[in-house]
């Protein structure tokens, strides 16, 4: 790892004021799980890290069912899988959460690193867009809010400026009736990365599907909303007819590069089946 | 580049050294507090061998600044035993020749202690998952499996493996 | 599961399942690693390397670095005028001259007071290359007008299959002109194999891939290097043979191998991959230039990009046979592609293809191939995984063929006890018939049906196994045993102890002097102090150390018994050590303790010998050893994923010396085959540039992705090893990829011949039926 200063702000403010200004070669620091291993390849070469561990507004984790919740940046992965109120209200999250690498990466890994990071197989971003989640971004300007369906630009890229920060989520209440799944695969275990990762979250009344999101990780530059097996199931019964053909939908919202990690066709042969599971499982979830 | 003071509460003992800040808290544990149990096998995060608890969480401490650990509570392998005598999870470890070459023991053990000290009955399943974060090329992992096993099946809970800090 | 005996009067030493001592040490963190050694001003090593697979260098500029503060030394090799254009090794290219010919070659080196500094050094060098043409795929390789990896005229290089004691009376073939990348070539036949498939009913051919493979030790190859003001160089490496590393070095730098000492630190993890030196003279040199301690630790990336893998194997196999089962006749093209630099174990492959079971008539021809790529080594019985996936994988789907059950096919057909070898030489005493036998009695064998039966909806259910196993290592070497004045015994070697073979060492001593274990202890010497030793490789440390180590033990036991003789006035015959005395047979009361002799060899005036037993033998018996693996799987039929439910391992260890330390190695060298068979594999652009340089994309297993390793023990003892022994620790990573691909066969009617068996090849195999 090359030379850099570390600056360690003990407030939001003085964390706003630390970034105003400056320009790509310096970067916030959460859990460090993407950073740091990015800094000691030299994939990142920065002359500045500014620690946020002292920014404890940025672990907030606030809310309920009812309520909807609010998510501190720095909140961990392995919070997320294991807090109770997450995993009983957001189990799409909770689950993408509970996948991340291994127990020492998770207890580090925070949710703002990893969809800041913004890899395209970035597991805990489908779960937040299908939940219409939004950021709350901060500068020493002020804040403002976007929704995750449109946080992402690029491959590594954000709407975030280089002297803005994102504080925290908002998760909006999903109603009664309404249930989600994450799932991706891999091929371990543990210790691995998503090949494809599909978030469904579905919301019912008189035994119509009122709302569908379904989000997809790994099959495009970002995670995309697969709108168009949305739009074919809302207004619909979820019949496992209903459920096929939204998965065979869903791989036309795909757009998969055939890289080392997996071709394109077996990426359109996961989204299928992924989409099918999730929603079967948010279905389960809904009606239970 | 001027090193900065990290005072912290290593193994229960509190600690003074000056460091860069560019230096992971694995190597400040290595290097200039002189515990040299945490391993590097990777740098990536992607091995376990550097394996600590911080704050009583088990963590990859390649991937930590050593800065970020300031007023922090770390363990290493190093703190487990007291006064020279083996935890029953180091006792099992070594009566059931689990370690070849040792390289990821330290780091399997932390995440041994971590697992027991949250669940004391864990599932064979539980057991495997709890130490996944952790490679090991020598031993294919099943006597650790065993040894884990043995010891929650006559631990009485988190006292049982003497974690400290 | 072996429990922990105590030791008894009657059993001293072999057999029982003793704990490594060096266990509580390595539970506490306290045993030493390379890196772990801090000598006071310790500068760090870093190395740039190049990004391209072939290229010229027409400029290096060092000053930039040179001027960094922190930075004390920078080199070229213009800095070692010794260093020769056309590199006989990979260790000899130190550093590059004028061309590279792998990504990931160093080019230059950096010693400064940190690592951060010494990796702003590397980025502050400037480096000009004409990148060339290289040659990638080890099959364009072959053909003529490829692009040229050696000068002409390079030797093979069979260090290699002379470390692994491998075969002999195997010839190389003249290589045919202009395909200028075979660097070894080989052919065996036998009878006439066109007679052979004209005569048969059924023919099979296949081809199978296996990529390269890192042996992914877990500790990183690291060096500490220094020189005191007389000129002597001292290496503290972890290495699998300090002896070799030692000679290496000396050639490499040119200076008298007297003038280095090796020590052997505790090795984190080997398998083949620190047999050879690697990163040891460029250390030296910085250490030299700058009159300080230098440590070089390769990164995970590094080992990645530029360790010395397994070769990536492709075997064309075809054979024929008759519709009763009678085998006609096997033609198999092995293609072993060595990198930058030749080394393969090239007759290994080739007489495994055809030897396994009989062949009437045969024909395998082998070629090493050069590409610009890192070169190999070994890895942990080289080449046979490889071979055992080809050859086992083809008996199964010819049983299935021809309708015949899977190891009663074999068994028809598997070799015996002096039968011909492929090179002619006969099948030394084992157990591969037994071994066979052995695990078809497993009831996961024995129900398999049911097995697959018992699928739920949208899964595969399936069974598999397979018989492989390795040949044995050779090396000379040496051991002495010491009578110490307490009556305790020091045992000293030149072994390194990676696999836990110094307790059998030393239950080997306890066993044959006559003394209890826990008054045995043995110790691993550097290269200025221990007797000559080979590699710890090649499955040959029980049994030729162990064999050292054991007439080391019978001559102190002699020596001590002569002393007694005299002191008792008895016949040397009459006497037995017990209990730490040596005694008359039959006279209760007369004895004198073995403290007494030990003390006596080291008083003022005495004239009593210090007992020294010491051997220094050296081998021409191998002692073939063989495992068969069952593997019980699940698939997810939609998403290719493997469940992996049971895995059984049955070995012949000839004697369990420690059946403990033999389940180790058993269940270890499972799970690397294992590896091998799913998630393994070095993937290369087509520009020789490695894709997957991190743990995170080259995938070893973890915890969560296996069973518990079942191991069953079988002994048939070895003519010539310590008490019966073999060698345990090759067997085991041979036949998994063969018993998984066989599986996956039974359970979903595919199959696949390259590995590594990925839930995406399944997937699609399925897919596409």
């Amino acid at each position: 790892m090359r030379r850099f200063e570390l600056v360690t702000p003990a407030s939001l403010d003085d964390c706003l004021r630390a970034l105003k200004g400056r320009g790509a070669d310096v970067k916030v620091l959460a859990g460090g799980t993407d950073l740091i291993a990015q800094l000691k390849v030299g994939m990142v070469k920065l002359t500045t890290v500014i620690d946020l561990s002292g920014v404890a507004q940025l672990r907030v984790l606030d809310g309920d069912a009812q309520r909807g919740f609010r998510i501190g940046a720095a909140v961990t992965a392995r919070m997320l899988e294991q807090e109770a109120r997450v995993r009983a209200a957001l189990p799409s999250l909770s689950e993408s959460g509970a996948l991340v690498g291994s127990i020492q990466i998770r207890n580090l890994a925070t949710l703002g690193g990893n969809i800041c990071n913004a890899a395209p197989s970035a597991d805990m971003a489908p779960p937040l867009i299908a939940l219409d989640a939004e950021a709350v971004i901060a500068s020493a300007g002020g804040r403002r809010t976007v929704p995750m369906a449109s946080f992402f630009k690029g491959v590594r890229q954000t709407v975030l400026a280089p002297d803005e920060l994102l504080v925290e989520f908002v998760v909006p209440p999903t109603g009664p009736r309404s249930g989600g799944a994450y799932l991706r695969h891999t091929p371990r275990r543990e210790l691995d990365i998503a090949v494809v990762g599909v978030a469904s979250q579905v919301t019912l009344a008189d035994g119509i599907c009122r709302k569908a999101r379904i989000a997809l990780a790994a099959v495009a530059p970002v995670p995309v909303r697969a709108t168009a097996a949305e739009q074919a199931l809302e207004g619909q019964p979820l019949t496992p007819q209903a459920i096929t053909r939204a998965a065979d939908l869903a791989v036309e919202s795909a757009r998969p590069i055939s890289d080392q990690r997996g071709s394109a066709e077996y990426r359109r042969h996961l989204v299928r089946v992924l989409t099918r599971r999730t929603l079967a499982l948010a279905l389960e979830r809904a009606t239970s | 580049m001027a090193k900065q003071v990290l005072s912290f509460t290593v193994n229960g003992e509190h600690v003074e050294v000056l460091v860069q800040p560019y230096v992971t808290l694995l190597d400040a544990l290595r290097e200039d507090v002189g515990l040299t149990g945490p391993k590097e096998g990777c740098g990536t995060g992607d091995c376990g061998a550097c394996s600590v608890h911080l704050d009583g969480k088990l963590v990859a401490s390649c991937l930590v600044l050593a800065m970020q650990a300031r007023g922090r509570s770390v363990t290493t392998i190093e703190g487990l035993a007291g006064d020279g005598v083996l935890t029953p999870l180091q006792d099992a470890f070594v009566r059931r020749g689990v370690a070849q070459c040792g390289f990821c023991i330290p780091g399997v053990v932390m995440a041994a202690a971590a697992l027991l000290a949250e669940n004391a009955k864990p599932s064979e399943q539980d057991i495997r998952y709890a130490i996944a974060g952790n490679l090991c090329r020598c031993t294919g992992y099943t006597k650790m499996v065993e040894a884990i096993a043995e010891v929650a099946g006559t631990a009485a809970g988190a006292r049982a493996v003497g974690m400290k800090g | 599961m072996a429990t922990v005996m105590k030791t008894t009067r009657d059993v001293k030493g072999v057999g029982l399942s003793i704990p490594r001592p060096d266990g509580p040490e390595k539970v506490t963190g306290k045993v030493q690693y390379v890196a772990d050694i801090q000598p006071r001003g310790l500068l760090h090593a870093k190395l740039l390397r190049s990004p391209h697979a072939h290229a010229r260098i027409t400029r290096i500029d060092t000053s930039r670095a040179r001027a960094l503060a922190g930075v004390r030394a920078v080199l070229t090799a213009a800095d070692m005028p010794y260093l020769k254009k056309k590199a006989p090794t990979r260790a000899h290219a130190v550093l590059a001259i004028d061309r590279v010919v792998f990504a990931g070659q160093p080019v230059a080196a950096v010693a400064a007071d940190e690592v951060a500094i010494a990796e702003e050094a590397l980025d502050l060098i400037d480096v000009e290359y004409e990148v060339l043409p290289a040659a990638v795929d080890p099959l364009e390789a072959m053909k003529p007008g490829a692009p040229p990896v050696a000068e002409s005229g390079t030797e093979a290089d069979t260090s290699e299959a002379q470390a692994h004691g491998s075969v002999a009376g195997v010839a190389a073939v003249a290589k045919p002109a202009k395909a200028v990348n075979i660097s070894q070539q080989t052919k065996l036949a036998r009878g006439d194999v066109a007679k052979g498939f004209a005569e048969c009913d059924v023919v099979l051919e296949k081809t199978y891939r296996v990529p390269m493979v890192h042996q992914g030790y877990l500790e990183p190859h690291a060096v500490l290097a220094q020189w005191d003001t007389t000129g002597q160089l001292t290496l503290w490496a972890s290495t699998q043979g300090s002896f070799n590393t030692r000679s290496e070095v000396a050639d490499v730098l040119e200076i008298p191998e007297n003038r280095i000492k090796v020590i052997p630190v505790e090795c984190g993890g080997g398998f083949g991959g620190k047999i050879r030196a690697l990163c040891e003279p460029v250390t030296a040199e910085l250490a030299r230039v700058t009159r300080r301690p230098v440590r070089y630790v390769m990164t995970r990336r590094e080992e990645l990009i530029a360790g010395m893998p397994a070769p990536q194997v492709i075997i064309r196999l075809k054979t024929g046979v008759k519709r009763d089962g009678t085998l006609m006749a096997l033609d198999g093209e092995i293609v072993i592609e060595s990198g930058a630099f030749s080394g393969a174990v090239l007759a290994v492959g080739a007489v495994f293809l055809a030897s396994l079971y009989k062949w009437p008539a045969f024909e395998v021809r082998g070629f090493e191939v050069l590409t610009h790529k890192p070169s190999i080594a070994a890895y942990r019985a080289p080449v046979a995984p490889h071979t055992i996936f080809a050859i086992d994988s083809h008996m199964d789907q010819i049983a299935d063929a021809l309708g015949q059950d899977p190891v009663a096919f074999r068994l028809r057909h598997i070799q015996r006890d002096g039968d011909p070898m492929a090179n002619n030489q006969p099948w030394a005493s084992n157990a591969g018939y037994e071994v066979l036998e052995r695990v078809a009695q497993h009831p996961s064998w024995k129900q398999r049906e049911a097995w697959k039966k018992s699928a739920p909806t949208g899964k595969l259910r399936g069974t598999g196994l397979s018989l492989g196993g390795w040949l044995g290592g050779l090396q000379p070497t040496g051991a002495t045993v010491r009578l110490n004045p307490d009556g305790s015994l020091s045992v000293l070697t030149g072994q390194v102890d990676i696999a836990g073979t110094n307790i059998a060492l030393a239950q080997i001593a306890a066993s044959a002097y006559g003394i209890d274990i826990e008054r045995v202890k043995i110790t691993t010497g550097d290269t200025d102090v221990a007797p000559m030793t080979g590699l710890s490789a090649g499955s040959k440390t029980v049994y030729t150390v162990g064999a050292a180590v054991l007439q080391a033990a019978e001559d102190a036991r002699r020596q001590t018994l002569e002393i007694a003789a005299k002191e008792l006035e008895a016949a040397v015959h009459d006497l037995e050590i017990e209990d730490g005395k040596v005694v008359v047979r039959g006279v209760p009361g007369k004895g004198v303790t073995l403290a007494s002799i030990g003390k006596k060899g080291n008083l003022y005036m005495s004239k009593v010998q210090p007992v020294l037993g010491v051997a220094n033998p050296a081998f021409s018996q191998q002692a073939p050893a063989f495992a068969a693996q069952l593997a019980r799987v699940e698939l997810d039929a939609d998403t290719g994923e493997v469940t992996l439910h049971e895995f059984v391992v049955v070995q012949d260890v000839g004697k369990a010396i420690n059946p403990l330390a033999c389940e180790g190695q058993m269940q270890g060298g499972a799970v690397q085959s294992l590896g091998i068979a799913l998630t393994e594999g070095l993937m290369y652009d087509d520009k020789g540039r490695l894709m997957n340089p991190s743990l995170l994309d080259y995938r070893k297993l973890t915890a969560a992705d296996l069973p518990s390793i079942e191991c069953i023990i079988v002994e048939k003892p070895s003519p010539a090893g310590p008490f019966g022994a073999r060698g345990v620790g090759e067997p085991p990573i041979v036949p998994a990829p063969a018993a998984i691909a066989n599986a996956i066969e039974d359970a979903a009617g595919v199959r696949l011949t390259a590995l590594p068996m990925t839930p995406e090849k399944i997937a699609l195999a399925i897919a596409h039926r």
